[in-house]
């Protein structure tokens, strides 16, 4: 319930046998041919809230004096289906309504939310956010235009929204089984299809009005393989702002995350724990994005950038990494887990360069953090649910592809260490990162050799930016949900096959 | 605003009369509601004021042995009603599971009223009040000249009221409130940089320690940390301090879940009855410590909190189970249906003083980073911050170390429990020293 210091992880999909879900054979008929439609209308039909009635609220809201306001109403539906000892275990519907209502006074945030969205419970919870300012209105809301977001980068033929529960069961069947019947040694499997819908309508004492209506999903299987006495796990997922036809495609079909997961959970039987040590790293394309995301996509958030407590703060501008280093993060990439076509503020979504050819140009921002630092929003601004502010977040951030094969890369290696896949990552303000890699290889004579688990990368980001020193020309991405001020927020992020010249790797000999 | 009580108890009977009617053959819904107060400061300057009521609703039905759950914070009879028909109607598609089920009801132990854990002070704190608490704890490191920016203060309120009733006739409901407050603070010279934090929490307001001791602490937590260094790797014995120990522990609390047991990714499965550790582990989990910060009268499925003694002098003695778990792997509920309550590694009698001359050659690990923790094997790998012991004296600050082991290894390796066990949080240790770890940093 307390926010703790702000530390923030991310944690890939797989591992988390006892993750969320939700399903749909009866899914809410408020969804009904929703997809393409303007949000606004949901809020006025089913819940009565009218254009006037937001703007009364936003006059309340700035009736003390604030600069801005901004109501962030929400109505989100998520369901889940679990399989496990060859049951479906249980399934989950969700259902979040609320408007969260915020006011800037200067640098200052006053907030309140109520899930009651009655004129008069509205307008109190507006009162209460006004009181971050103490002094006479003095902005006036804006006449309120409804807009359309600028781009649709998640319209789909086949929804799940609109897909009945046994078609989802099927897919958690066919993942199940799939990794149980890879190998005797597996003893346990767990599946789940985890999706939701979220409609979301932003309305801010600028005038602007914007709905944006989002899908969500994620098939995952966990794995334990034993042998021996020795017991350890795999796990696969795939998914994005994507329809049932997305699991036809192939290497996302339902069968193969379940064989990957089991795969994966039968080489790490053969695993043995790292040497510690500083080695050369190669870091595997599947899941390497999380060193991006930790390393790089963090300190160039824009709260900790205004704040000069990122390690980036007065780099602007400046070479931050080897030459060689482009990295951006793209929110338009159609159908990824964490694109937008608005964000959470309204703002349309972009693809923002964050470092290019090793100079730092931009940093990813909210309304907030672009006011302060006098630079523009680049729809960046997100937020869990209605009852959590807007903060400055990564999207799908993406480390470049360079020219070398991925064979190369790692036939540049005398010995040294190679990362396939992580149980997830750290990083603090100052630039100080760890990622947890749960499959690995030694690399020897330029060949993966022995696989290794338990490894730990520990490092600082301009220490390992300025290392880099070959980059694939291959390219994937993985699917996370990555932690923030207690806040998640489903991203993705995107590598190549690419070599740091050292890290220290930890582990026990 | 303040949380209207309303009749939740009667919102939550009638559901399970609703759900009863339309076919569910269990059913149990609970409520949660409160009001949350926040506030951040940064430089001295109010940067986030945060008050909201906030109030959600879980169900879960079962229909002939199959299971089906759902939550909302849209509280309409209308949505709730339908959530309920939906939650049937998805439960008839599932699979029979012989365990799933509600809990036979238990007369509650311990009156909510008695615990001490709801303090009207904490929802009545005014916000100038909270403003110059986070303002002072801020004031000690922007003084101080070893300090170089601070990460902000901050001082929250919560109070809630959790209800809970079912089908077997379970009818309950209490308060709980919560003030927690933190500071945190950076420095260190050009990209060399170290960050720390502290905090406190408390069930009661009277019992919150004072801004200026939350922002000495988080200096000196910072300031010890500045021009760590790594060291070779090598093999050593491991101080913990009571914040990496509580860290510990609570991985090892992650590991003696029901669910982790039954799903045997659990380094701790088929190891009941059995000597995991030696005699200096001693750890207990307390769901009816009076004014306990994870004191709750019942849990989140109505069974009774109570006292459960996880490891006796290293013998593992119990797992901590909700009903459903329990059923699957054949161990009585502990109540436990919230996770771990007042969790706590037991004291030893030495001085955390003691701990410390007794290494020739370690690591006192105050920091870590990371998520390096793998419950199917034990095996934890993190990186870390601390201070390099020598011949029983603390020297020079280390980072971008890790320290390795698995947890299995380390409950048979723990040389030295401290005296030092304070229950300020949820779980809680005391200083603890354990050998034969891995710590990692340059080729040796």
């Amino acid at each position: 319930m307390e926010r703790m210091e702000r530390r923030t992880f991310l944690k890939l999909a797989g591992a988390t046998a006892g993750a969320v879900v939700l399903s749909g054979l009866f899914y809410d008929q408020l969804f009904a041919g929703m997809i393409l439609k303007p949000g606004e209308e949901l809020f006025e039909s089913r819940f009565g809230v009218t254009k006037e009635m937001m703007k009364k609220v936003l006059e309340a809201a700035l009736s003390k004096g604030g600069d801005f306001a901004e109501l962030f109403f929400e109505y989100r539906l998520s369901n889940n289906v679990v399989m496990e000892d060859d049951i479906i275990r249980e399934s989950d519907e969700t259902v979040a309504l609320g408007v969260g209502i915020r006011v800037l006074n200067g640098k200052q945030t006053g907030f309140a939310y109520t899930s009651d969205l009655s004129p008069e419970t509205m307008r109190r919870a507006a009162l209460t956010a006004a009181a971050i300012a103490a002094a006479p209105g003095k902005v006036r809301v804006a006449r309120i235009e409804p807009v359309q977001p600028g781009r649709q980068v998640y319209l789909m033929e086949r929804p799940f929204a609109d897909a009945p529960l046994g078609d989802r069961i099927a897919l958690v069947q066919e993942a199940y089984t799939a990794a149980k019947g890879h190998d005797p040694r597996i003893t346990k499997v767990v599946a789940n299809l985890g999706d939701s819908l979220q409609c979301v309508t932003i309305v801010n004492s600028d005038g602007l009005m914007v709905s944006d209506v989002r899908p969500q999903a994620r098939l995952s299987a966990f794995a334990v393989a034993e042998e021996n006495g020795k017991r350890v796990n795999g796990g696969d997922n795939a998914g994005g702002r994507v329809g049932m036809t997305f699991y036809r495609t192939p290497g996302k079909t339902p069968k193969e995350i379940g064989v990957r997961a089991a795969e994966e959970a039968i080489v790490l039987l053969g695993a043995v724990d790292p040497a510690p040590g500083e080695w050369p790293v190669v870091l595997g394309r599947h899941q390497s994005g999380v060193m991006v995301h930790e390393a790089v996509g963090h300190p160039l958030e824009g709260d900790s950038n205004w704040q000069k407590t990122s390690i980036m703060w007065d780099q602007m501008g400046k070479m931050v990494a080897h030459p060689s280093v482009t990295i951006y993060d793209d929110a338009t990439i159609p159908h990824f887990r964490g694109s937008l076509n608005v964000d959470d503020e309204g703002t349309p979504s972009e693809k923002v360069v964050l470092i290019e050819n090793g100079r730092l140009v931009n940093y990813l921002h909210d309304r907030l953090s672009a006011r302060i630092l006098k630079m523009k929003p680049n729809g960046h601004g997100r937020r869990e649910r209605f009852d959590n502010v807007p903060i400055p977040r990564m999207c799908n951030t993406v480390l470049a592809p360079g020219q070398a094969s991925p064979e190369d890369v790692i036939g540049s290696v005398k010995k040294g260490f190679f990362a396939e896949s992580y149980a997830g990552g750290m990083v603090e303000d100052t630039g100080k990162f760890t990622f947890s890699v749960n499959l690995g290889y030694l690399i020897e004579d330029g060949r993966l050799t022995q696989p290794v688990k338990n490894a730990t990368l520990i490092g600082t980001n301009l220490q390992i930016l300025k290392e880099v020193e070959m980059i694939g020309n291959d390219m994937d991405y993985f699917l996370g949900t990555c932690g923030k001020s207690g806040q998640g927020a489903p991203v993705t992020a995107g590598t190549p096959t690419f070599k740091i010249r050292q890290m220290t790797v930890g582990g026990r000999s | 605003m303040s949380a209207k009580n309303g009749d939740r108890l009667g919102l939550a009977q009638s559901l399970v009369a609703y759900g009863t009617r339309k076919g569910a053959s269990q059913i149990e819904v609970s409520i949660s509601e409160g009001t949350e107060s926040r506030l951040s400061v940064l430089d001295q300057n109010i940067d986030q004021l945060t008050e909201s009521v906030f109030n959600n609703l879980n169900l879960r039905v079962l229909v002939d042995g199959r299971t089906a759950t759902a939550s909302s914070s849209d509280f309409t009879t209308e949505t709730l009603e339908r959530l309920v028909d939906n939650a049937i109607a998805r439960a008839r598609l599932g699979g029979q599971d012989p365990f799933a089920g509600l809990p036979e009801a238990e007369p509650i132990r311990a009156r909510a009223e008695e615990l001490g854990i709801y303090d009207p002070a904490v929802p009545e704190m005014t916000v100038e009040r909270r403003i110059a608490y986070a303002k002072a704890a801020e004031a000690i490191g922007l003084k101080d000249p070893r300090i170089k920016k601070s990460k902000g203060a901050a001082c929250n309120g919560f109070s809630w009221n959790n209800t809970l009733a079912n089908s077997k006739g379970f009818a309950g409901s209490y308060r709980r409130s919560l003030v927690n407050c933190y500071v945190g603070f950076q420095s260190g010279e050009g990209q060399n940089l170290f960050e720390d934090y502290w905090q406190d929490s408390s069930t009661h307001l009277a019992d919150l320690r004072p801004a200026e001791e939350l922002g000495k602490k988080a200096v000196e937590r910072v300031v010890r940390l500045l021009g760590g260094r790594m060291v070779e790797s090598q093999v050593v014995p491991v101080v913990f301090d009571p914040q990496m120990g509580a860290w510990l522990l609570g991985f090892i609390g992650q590991c003696l879940g029901g669910d982790s047991i039954a799903r045997r990714s659990s380094f701790l499965t088929d190891k009941l009855g059995t000597a995991v550790g030696n005699a200096r582990v001693n750890i207990v989990d307390d769901g009816v410590m009076p004014g306990g910060r994870g004191t709750v009268p019942f849990d989140g499925e109505g069974v009774p909190s109570r006292r459960t003694v996880v490891f006796d002098q290293g013998v593992l003695k119990s797992y901590l189970v909700d009903t459903y778990w329990g059923r699957k792997i054949k161990h009585p509920s502990t109540g436990s249906g919230g996770g771990t309550t007042n969790f706590y590694w037991a004291a030893g009698t030495s001085s955390p003083e003691e701990i410390i001359r007794s290494v020739d050659k370690g690591l006192y690990f105050t920091r870590f980073l990371g998520l390096g923790q793998e419950p199917t094997t034990g095996d934890i790998s993190v990186g870390a911050f601390g201070l390099w012991i020598e011949k029983g004296e603390l020297t020079f600050p280390v980072s971008e170390i890790t320290v390795s082991a698995n947890v299995g290894d380390m409950l048979k390796n723990v040389e030295m429990v401290g005296n030092d066990l304070d229950m300020r949080d949820t779980v809680c240790a005391p200083t603890l020293k354990i050998s034969g770890m891995t710590v990692g940093g340059k080729k040796a």
